[in-house]
Order: C-alpha cells, then sequence, then structure tokens
C-alpha cells in the first residue's frame, strides 16, 4: 500500500519541539496541500498535544514515499532546523504504520492510556484531509478502520471506564447521588486553589444557587463574583449546609471545620435529599465519619485519588485484550488490502484456466468419436474441473498470503510456493 | 394460513417464553461479565420474542385474574413490557439482570399452581375483573417499586463503601431511584385501595361479607395495602427517605407475592 508514517510523539520530543511542530489553524490545509503536490501522494496530518504525526501513502505506485524527505517537509514547514528534528521522528512503513495508527486511535499510545480524546483528534485529521482532498484510497480505509478498531477497543474492553482527574471523579460521585441539578444548591467552602477546577465541573452542572463561604468576607465575595454565585456570611454556614445539597470544602484551616456533633446536629434540621460533601482540603474540614453514604456521602482527596489510581490500574488490565484487537484488526486490514491489491491478478487467472479447460475439453470430445456416453463426459469434465480447482487453490493461496514486505524468491522457490511442493 | 397461525399459538406454553426470558437473562449476565454491545441487543430480541409467546399465551387460554396463575403471569407479562421499555429507553441500565428474576419467579410461581376457570356471570363478573385489574396494577406499581429498592440499596451500598463510581453494574443514582420508588408507591396506595374495597363491596354483594378473614389472600392484600399506607405515612409525614423507604417497599413486595400465590376464594371475576 505504500504507506509511511513520519512523526513524533511525547516519548520522543520535547514539549517545546511539539508546541514548534503543531499543525494549528491554517497551517494544517496548507501543509496537507504542499505534501500532496510535492511527493504525489495521499496525506494526513495528526496534531495533538502530544503528537505530530504525517501520514503518506501512493497506493498504485512502485516507489514508496521517503522517509526522510518527509522530515526534510517537516522541518522546513515549520521553519525548524532538519537535524534538531530528525532524531525526535521516528517513520513507520506499511503494517508497522496501520498498527501504529490503531493503537494511537485506540488510545493505547496515549500519555493517559484510555484516554477519551485521541479518537476525536484522529477524526477531526482524518476529516481534514478529506476536506482539502487529500485522502485517497489508501488513507480513506486506514483512517475509517482504525476510528472503527478503537470503537470496538472502547465498547469491548474497560480501557476507557472511568475518569482519572480528582475533579472528574469529584463530579462521577456527585451524578452518583443526584439526578438534576436545575433545583440544587453548591455551597463552597474556603478559597483554596485545588477546588478552582472542580468548581468549575460543578458549574457546568448548571446548579440552581452557588453559595460561597470564607473566613474573609472579600475572598468569598471575589470568588462569588468568579462563579457567579452569592457570597454568605461565614457564621451562617450551619444554616447553608442545612440547604446545601452539593458541598465544596477547600479552606486551609488546620483542623475540621465541622465535626460529627456539629454535623449531626445540621443532618436533625435538613428535610433535603443526600448531601455530597467534596473535602478537597489539607488537613481535611469535615471529620471523615460524618459519611454514612445515605444522608451524607463525603470524599476527601485520598478518596478520590484512590479511585483515580484504581481506574489507571484497571485500565492497565485491559490493555492486553486491547493490543490483541488491535493486533487482528491489523491482520485483517493488511489480509483485506492484499486480497484487493491481487484481486484482479486472480480473477484473470481464473479466467484463463477456465478458458484453457474449455478449450481443451472441446478439442477432446469430438476426437473420441461417440465413444463415451454422456454420463462419462461429465464425470471427465468433472475430473478436469477439479484438478484446475486444485491447481489454482495453492496459487491462490500463496497470493492471499503473500508477506506485506517484497521478498526476493528464485525461480524455484515462487514454483513451490505457488504450487505448494514441500521440499 | 389463518388456521396454521392458530394451531402454532396453540402449542405456545409457558415453558416458551420462561425459557426466552432465561435466555435474555443468561445473556445480560454475559454481557456484564464481558462487555459485547451485541449480546445486550440479542438478550432484548430474546426478551422480545418472550414477549411475543407471553401475550399470545394469554390471550388463547384466557386466564381469569381471580386465579393466581392468571395474576401471576399476566403481572409478569407487564413487567416484561417494563423491561423491554427501559431496556430499550434507558439501555445502559442492566434491567434484565433486575426486572427478568422477578419475572421468571412470577412465571414459577404460576407454574406451582394449576390454572381455575370462572363461573362467575354477568354483574359479578365485571366487577370481579374490575377487581382484579386495580389489584394486578397496583401489583405492578409495588414490583417496580421493589427494582428500584433493590437498585437503590446497591447504589448505596457502593456509596458507602466509596466504590469507583463506574464499577460494576450501571445503575440510575439514588435521587433517580428515590424518585421511581416513589411515583411507584403513590400509583399503588390508590389502586390498592379501590382494589380492595371493590373486592369487600363484591362480598357484601355475595352475602359473604366479614367471611374469610383469615384468608390468607385476604390477610396479605389487607397487609400489602397496610404496609403502604406506612410507606406513604413515613415519606409524607415523618418525612423518612432512601434506606428506610427502600427496606418497607422490599417488604411490601414480598407480601404482595404471598398474596398473589394464594387464591381467593370469594373472589370470582375473571379476565376474558
Amino acid at each position: 500500500m505504500n504507506l509511511l508514517l513520519v512523526g513524533g510523539n511525547f516519548r520522543t520530543m520535547p514539549i517545546e519541539l511539539r508546541e514548534k511542530l503543531a499543525f494549528d489553524g491554517p497551517k494544517l490545509p496548507a501543509a496537507l496541500t504542499e505534501l500532496s503536490a510535492r511527493f504525489s501522494c495521499e496525506a494526513a496530518i495528526v496534531s495533538t498535544c502530544n503528537r505530530v504525526e504525517i501520514y503518506v501513502a501512493r497506493a498504485g505506485a512502485v516507489v514508496a514515499p521517503d522517509a526522510d524527505q518527509i522530515a526534510k517537509f517537516l522541518a522546513e514547514f515549520q521553519k525548524l532546523p532538519y537535524d534538531q528534528i530528525r532524531a525526535n521522528l521516528y517513520a513507520l512503513a506499511n503494517q508497522d504504520a496501520v498498527q501504529h495508527l490503531f493503537r494511537v486511535t485506540s488510545s493505547l499510545d496515549s500519555l493517559i492510556v484510555g484516554e477519551g480524546q485521541i479518537a476525536g483528534q484522529i477524526k477531526k485529521a482524518y476529516e481534514a484531509a478529506q476536506l482539502v482532498g487529500t485522502s485517497g484510497v489508501v488513507l480513506h480505509t486506514l483512517f475509517q478502520q482504525g476510528l472503527a478498531v478503537a470503537k470496538r477497543v472502547r465498547t469491548q474492553t474497560g480501557i476507557t471506564r472511568g475518569h482519572v482527574s480528582v475533579s472528574s471523579v469529584a463530579v462521577d460521585y456527585v451524578r452518583q447521588v443526584h439526578d438534576h441539578f436545575g433545583d440544587k444548591t453548591i455551597l463552597v467552602i474556603g478559597a483554596g486553589k485545588m477546588g478552582a477546577l472542580t468548581l468549575k465541573h460543578l458549574r457546568e452542572l448548571n446548579p440552581q444557587h452557588i453559595l460561597v463561604t470564607n473566613r474573609s468576607p472579600e475572598k468569598a465575595q471575589a470568588i462569588a463574583r468568579e462563579c457567579g454565585g452569592q457570597a454568605i456570611p461565614w457564621e451562617q454556614l450551619d444554616d447553608a449546609l442545612v440547604e446545601a445539597d452539593i458541598v465544596l470544602s477547600t479552606t486551609g484551616a488546620p483542623e475540621p471545620i465541622m465535626t460529627r456533633r456539629r454535623f449531626d446536629d445540621i443532618l436533625a434540621r435538613r428535610s433535603r435529599g443526600t448531601m455530597v460533601i467534596l473535602d478537597i482540603a489539607v488537613p481535611r474540614d469535615f471529620d471523615p465519619r460524618i459519611h454514612d453514604g445515605d444522608r451524607a456521602c463525603l470524599f476527601n482527596v485520598d478518596d478520590l485519588k484512590r479511585i483515580q489510581d484504581q481506574t489507571l490500574k484497571e485500565r492497565q488490565q485491559h490493555v492486553k485484550p486491547a493490543e490483541a484487537i488491535v493486533e487482528a484488526e491489523v491482520k485483517r486490514f493488511t489480509n483485506d488490502w492484499r486480497r484487493k491489491k491481487n484481486g484482479p491478478i486472480i480473477a484473470r487467472l481464473t479466467q484463463e484456466f477456465e478458458t484453457q479447460r474449455k478449450l481443451m475439453l472441446a478439442d477432446l470430445f469430438p476426437r473420441l468419436n461417440g465413444k463415451f456416453d454422456d454420463k462419462d463426459r461429465e464425470n471427465i469434465e468433472g475430473a478436469v474441473r477439479l484438478l484446475q480447482n486444485r491447481l489454482l487453490h495453492g496459487i491462490i493461496s500463496a497470493l492471499t498470503e503473500e508477506t506485506p514486505e517484497p521478498t526476493q524468491h528464485t525461480l524455484l522457490e515462487a514454483m513451490m510456493k505457488l504450487f505448494r511442493l514441500e521440499r | 394460513m389463518s388456521g396454521m397461525l392458530t394451531t402454532f399459538a396453540a402449542k405456545i406454553t409457558i415453558m416458551c417464553f420462561a425459557a426466552s426470558y432465561g435466555v435474555a437473562f443468561a445473556l445480560e449476565l454475559w454481557h456484564f461479565l464481558r462487555p459485547r454491545p451485541i449480546l445486550r441487543y440479542i438478550a432484548i430480541g430474546f426478551g422480545a420474542a418472550g414477549l411475543l409467546a407471553h401475550i399470545i399465551y394469554l390471550l388463547m387460554h384466557s386466564l381469569p385474574l381471580s386465579s393466581p396463575t392468571g395474576s401471576l403471569l399476566l403481572l409478569a407479562f407487564i413487567l416484561s413490557v417494563f423491561y423491554i421499555g427501559e431496556a430499550i429507553h434507558h439501555g445502559r441500565i442492566a434491567w434484565a439482570l433486575f426486572v427478568l428474576p422477578i419475572v421468571l419467579g412470577l412465571i414459577g410461581l404460576a407454574m406451582l399452581r394449576e390454572p381455575s376457570e370462572t363461573s362467575a356471570t354477568g354483574w359479578e363478573y365485571y366487577w370481579g375483573v374490575a377487581h382484579g385489574t386495580l389489584l394486578l396494577m397496583a401489583a405492578v406499581g409495588v414490583s417496580v417499586g421493589f427494582i428500584a429498592s433493590i437498585m437503590y440499596l446497591m447504589q448505596l451500598r457502593r456509596l458507602q463503601a466509596k466504590l469507583p463510581p463506574n464499577q460494576g453494574l450501571p445503575l440510575f443514582n439514588l435521587e433517580r431511584l428515590e424518585e421511581m420508588n416513589r411515583r411507584a408507591i403513590l400509583w399503588s396506595f390508590p389502586l390498592l385501595t379501590a382494589g380492595l374495597l371493590s373486592g369487600f363491596a363484591l362480598q357484601a354483594y355475595q352475602g359473604i361479607l366479614g367471611q374469610g378473614w383469615n384468608n390468607p389472600r385476604i390477610l396479605s392484600v389487607v397487609g400489602l395495602w397496610l404496609v403502604v399506607a406506612i410507606l406513604l405515612y413515613l415519606r409524607y409525614r415523618v418525612h423518612a427517605r432512601g434506606r428506610q423507604v427502600a427496606i418497607m417497599t422490599i417488604i411490601a413486595f414480598a407480601i404482595l407475592v404471598i398474596a398473589l400465590v394464594f387464591s381467593h376464594p370469594s373472589v370470582t371475576g375473571g379476565a376474558s
């Protein structure tokens, strides 16, 4: 298929270099057009924060694109010295390139295995190539298949299951308890920076109210302004807890601000459903004994990190089955491709055998001068057809099982392979 | 052609749809252990096939609602409809694992009993149908409440143990399960009350009111009504919620099963 991949990722290139090599904005269509025109090939570029990869292919050509030329193009296009980038690039051809793309799309080659963004990024890269018109029969099939493989890996293994950031895990827990948020109140206690990202995620749930309290009223006001909430005095903390459905606590207090006894009094005043408390503070703000899973669900940093680690660990267990799927799909892809490539030759060969068989029989039967009846004729025709099929079987199998890379055969070896002759 | 269909329909037995539901359950279990979307689709296919066989069986045999077999099979049928509907609407949730054991249990109980015929006619017959239908619809509510309660307790257990949010069976969140339970109980109570009153009215018409109070089915229906009434009281007056309500709903379902298993000699209405 004359497919070549030249690129680098977070393992081979530092972030500074990846930033310089990124194809953002109008650079991408320009580079694709230039690549296709200069090398007379199909082209697609995968450019994300963790990788820059150029895929080029020449379907019917004898000569495959050259890796050094593509690397030189990359350096020239991004205005970087060739020597500076070449050592950081890898080049893979044909089956290896197919395998690489399938692994990347299935997020097996990602910084965080199982992350969900990469398949979307690959799809965008493919769509960009389609838009510019640089994807042809090879890249079209390759990328389509790559996305299908990613879907298969995602659905048949648990590699993408769960979240791996503390704030996402926190929101996952909130969603385990609450169903709709339009009638919910979020209470933010303190002004710790660690809670900022979690608050951002919680705001995306569109709660009815966000209340913010802090020992410093100015800080409370500032955060309330930032998140579109309402600042309340620190003295009203207990009242606010009575009304809150979700609590995000991030104070810098050296001691817990909420003891079990104090919280029991608050619970006694509550008529609302289960309260989810996300205690992101270190040291912790809430007494851990508050957690009962029914009236109050308390999750602290350790809980959230434990889930994060567990998720990553669990994902690792799915790597092996995912790799097996990729392996099988690569094999299937290359076999399909070979069949497609050799199909016309096989068809011509079969046709030629068929013609020769018919000619031979048409010549034979008149010469036998009516010595055989119809049944004998049928038997002879059947035997000749069987012989033809047996001869063709070896040849067709040899063509479909052809190794991906061109191999040098002597005439004798080729004969032995085509006719399945053992030494 | 219609003759062939009738012959085919007549050959459908309880085992046919019980086996279909059983296969659907096994496939769903397999899907849980080794997720394959195709397994879920095949499971729904088997569930739907079971449902079709189930409805044909019910139509062909016209089992009376007053008989244990009739009410058990009809309740199992309605729950199967609920399963298929929810499996299509909320495909993420493993409905088959929660609903089908109940469906299979109800079918199993029905198979233990001999189908009985109704001898009632006229007004008495229709009154009996109304009574049976009301109790059956109430039973649907209690069963759905039971499914929601089991899911609720599982979700609660998971939160108490702080297990990873996406680990294990996919379930609705606590709030939704509580809402589902609340609606099911709210649906059941008036139907149960009306069903109970219609039963008493029928007894009064037959001149046997006050007799047979020691009958297990009357006792269990009254017991069920009491438990559901307590449930409503707990929820709306005491503002009890969550675990307590879930456990009470499970008790209500257990009483419902007892009520369904026992026959009701004083009510002779039937489904046509």
